[in-house]
């Protein structure tokens, strides 16, 4: 019998190739996954989201007011409810997500100086709508409050410039580097290497727990002549491979084709690529090495793949979590690779800033190397716990 | 008809054992639904982003500007770390990842303002998260708002009494409110949609992973293959009713006690959302019987179903409103049970919806418990039947 690294990795790629589930979930899953997440954000932003106007007083400047915001970007007035009740029912099924109110006889007030209130609802059980509305709904309340504050200043005889006087102090915020606020930036950037980070721990945890579960083990340990480094390597090199290959694909997917913004340098987000395969490949292999056992090292896998998605901090911010949970987002690769994204590919910045996020990958990747003993032994003495 | 009862509750029996026994599948039923939920909502459980750390630029140096930052710092949104010497000085504080906004101030800011124009600032805010942006917007704005008032009110002053109008304060109130999670918390939002897609992928991965126990070891299934009894369906409407009696407990701790014990808010009828989420569980039942088909053993379902997580999550129109999900995607959500549970969950946990104004998706939610019944029925008839005979004359 051939024995030695060469007939391990051979057997490897027979095995990748001859599975069904391999395929699905090497290829198939996160293939579609990528072109899931990138082509439904395609808009970067939902734009029109469906809102309401109720217009109780009927007058020209409510109607005014009902053009203008018909006429906005990112609303779509689908409903002329007639009282609150109404726009609150159509909330409740769902056919609006907030609606602007124009109280009754607001243009008598408002000439007579009663100073009507106008005001406007957002749903905030859905926060994109909720947010876009509000944007919406408040520009269009300020340009008629300063329309009619400038018609009554004009009245009064004063000449001077208006903005001025009813907005003295004027703080811009400007969004470095995404000025349209493209939400699609950083849902597809972290969620797609998510999903590579979770199908790199299922398929190594499930490749190695197969060796067990069928006794194949011991031969693969009798090929690498009981070398677990040699039989490891030949095992996930083919793997490492192939999920290379993935992440490049859709380094180049992201930021080649769908143009998301990339201000950096290409070889250090490559190299963040690559070295953050390596780094989920080296986290499976510490699970599986902790846990030699098919279910409870996969069970493992899945739970802290798919919990990276909310500590790895994408969304709500590390530093607003409880401390003892927010620490928790360094122990998963992938929160570096969107660090490193962040850093490198949006930001720019020199790769000074960035040495720690390299350094954290690094230490995912020699991380097994201490506990190789609990999965030679595993190896050897292969024991199926269902 | 008695027969046929006697073999629905065998069937019921044997499922019923067959989960007992299996740890994985347990797991998924109960383990999963009642820690996933504490772990998730403990997450994102400070609701708000409070207090981003911002450096200042104050090129101006005067009385107005350090006013001003003042107020920043006391907003809820914002916090003020420290002062650098100038842009360059502070773009490092912010790619050291210290600080994540800039606060420039130019030169002659107050002497704008004195001089009755309009005083500028900037704020530079770094990009990696909306949230964060969100934030510096916020207490931004409200500095502008809360500093401009008083200086509008000082100026009219002086050339008062001619803006009468004016200078009782505002002219024109406008004034927001937040419908359904009033305080606008990140938690509150979107926590009771996960809990809907945590029952989902509970209930089809322990169901997906019962079909693939018994093709491992065929012997545990329920079926005789001598009296080829019981039938297809007899043997579905008993493991459906073992995963449904299973799901009990559970669905009223995620859907109860969960939103009791973080205050996510809880309106609507309890015993109208109960009635709105069991065909949820019929059609996720169904569809565990499709996913049998292609389970081959245990192991594989992890593999094949954790990442449609993530997909279903998008689809649900949580994170990415449904609205603006067309095409075949539209359709893919449509498709799954969790998009119409967690639809119609949150508007009746949030926005306080009765049974009846959900309706769409009550009915829908039906008519797929049908379609997957009926093509689970197909799958459990030429596929997961035929493999568990041919495992069983292999023993």
């Amino acid at each position: 019998m051939k024995t030695g690294f060469v007939q391990i990795f051979k057997r490897s790629v027979l095995q990748l190739v001859r599975r069904p589930i391999y395929w699905v979930g090497i290829f198939l899953l996160p293939l579609f996954c990528f072109l899931f997440l990138s082509s439904l954000m395609e808009e970067g932003l939902p734009k029109k989201a469906p809102a309401a106007i109720v217009d109780r007083d009927g007058s020209d400047i409510s109607r005014q007011i009902s053009q203008t915001l018909g006429g906005m970007e990112m609303v779509d007035v689908v409903a002329n409810p007639n009282s609150y009740t109404e726009a609150r029912h159509l909330i409740q099924e769902g056919k609006i997500y907030g609606f602007f109110l124009i109280p009754e006889n607001f243009e008598d007030d408002l000439l007579a100086g009663r100073a009507p209130q106008i005001s406007f609802y957002t749903n905030m059980t859905y926060y994109v709508p909720a947010s876009l509305l509000y944007k919406t709904f408040k520009t269009t309340a300020m340009y008629t409050k300063a329309g009619v504050a400038s018609e009554v200043i004009n009245n009064v005889g004063f000449t001077s410039d208006p903005t001025a006087l009813l907005l003295p102090v004027n703080i811009q915020a400007r969004a470095i580097n995404n000025p349209f606020l493209n939400y699609a930036y950083y849902l597809c950037v972290s969620f797609i290497p998510g999903v590579l980070q979770l199908m790199i721990l299922l398929v190594t945890c499930f490749s190695l727990g197969q060796e067990i579960k069928y006794h194949d083990s011991t031969r693969l340990m009798q090929l690498a002549n009981g070398s677990i480094i040699r039989a490891m390597a030949g095992k996930l090199l083919p793997q490492t491979l192939i999920w290379w290959v993935m992440a490049i694909f859709m380094e180049s997917w992201l930021f080649g084709w769908q143009a998301y913004p990339m201000h950096g340098s290409w070889f250090w987000l490559t190299l963040s690529q690559l070295l953050f395969v390596l780094a989920a490949q080296g986290f499976a292999t510490f699970i599986f090495a902790l846990l030699p056992n098919s279910r409870l090292s996969l069970s493992v896998s899945a739970l802290l793949g798919i919990l990276s998605f909310s500590i790895a901090a994408f969304s709500f911010p590390m530093q607003s979590m409880y401390p003892a949970l927010g620490i928790f987002s360094y122990i998963v690769p992938t929160r570096y690779n969107y660090l490193i994204y962040i850093d490198q590919g949006l930001n720019g910045i020199d790769i000074f800033y960035s040495r720690w996020w390299y350094i954290a990958y690094i230490i995912f990747i020699l991380l097994p190397l201490p506990f190789l003993r609990r999965i030679k032994n595993a190896f050897n003495r292969p024991v199926y716990v269902p | 008809m008695k027969n046929i009862m006697r073999q629905f509750y065998h069937a019921f029996l044997s499922e019923f054992r067959l989960v007992k026994g299996d740890m994985g599948v347990l797991i998924f039923f109960l383990l999963l639904p009642i820690a996933y939920p504490i772990v998730y909502s403990l997450i994102y459980n400070p609701e708000l982003v409070r207090d981003v750390p911002i450096v200042v630029v104050d090129n101006d140096r005067s009385a107005k500007s350090r006013e001003m930052v003042r107020q920043l710092d006391a907003t809820q949104g914002t916090w003020v770390k420290g002062y650098a010497l100038d842009l360059a000085d502070a773009r490092r504080a912010v790619n050291n990842h210290e600080a994540y906004g800039i606060l420039e101030i130019p030169e002659g800011f107050s002497k704008r303002i004195a001089r009755n124009q309009q005083g500028e600032a900037v704020m530079y805010c770094e990009m990696s998260l909306m949230l964060r942006y969100k934030a510096l917007l916020v207490s931004s704005t409200d500095v502008m708002q809360s500093m401009g008032a008083i200086i509008t009110t000082e100026r009219i002053d002086q050339i008062a009494p001619l803006a009468e109008t004016i200078s009782n304060g505002e002219i024109m109130p406008i004034e927001n409110i937040q419908l359904g999670n009033i305080e606008g918390g990140f938690d509150s939002f979107v926590m009771p949609g996960i809990l809907i897609l945590i029952l989902q992928q509970a209930m089809m991965l322990a169901v997906g992973m019962c079909g693939g126990a018994k093709r491992e070891h065929p012997e545990r299934a329920f079926y005789n293959p001598v009296a080829k009894k019981p039938g297809v369906f007899i043997a579905m409407l008993g493991e459906t009713l073992t995963y449904l009696v299973i799901m009990i407990i559970p669905t009223i701790y995620v859907l109860h006690y969960v939103p009791l014990m973080f205050k996510f808010p809880i309106e609507g009828d309890l015993l109208q959302k109960f009635l709105f989420i069991l065909p949820m569980l019929f059609a996720t039942t169904g569809l565990g019987f499709i996913l049998q088909g292609i389970v081959r053993e245990r192991e594989s379902v992890f593999v094949i179903w954790v990442v449609t997580s993530v997909i279903f999550l998008f689809l649900s129109g949580l994170t990415w409103p449904g609205y603006a999900i067309k095409g075949v995607w539209r359709f893919l959500s449509d498709c799954v049970p969790a998009t119409w549970g967690v639809e119609g969950f949150i508007k009746m946990n949030t926005n306080g919806a009765s049974l009846a104004q959900v309706a769409p998706a009550y009915r829908t939610l039906w008519l797929l418990a049908g379609i997957y019944f009926i093509i689970g029925y197909l799958v459990q008839r030429f596929v997961q039947r035929p493999a568990i005979l041919s495992g069983l004359k292999n023993n």
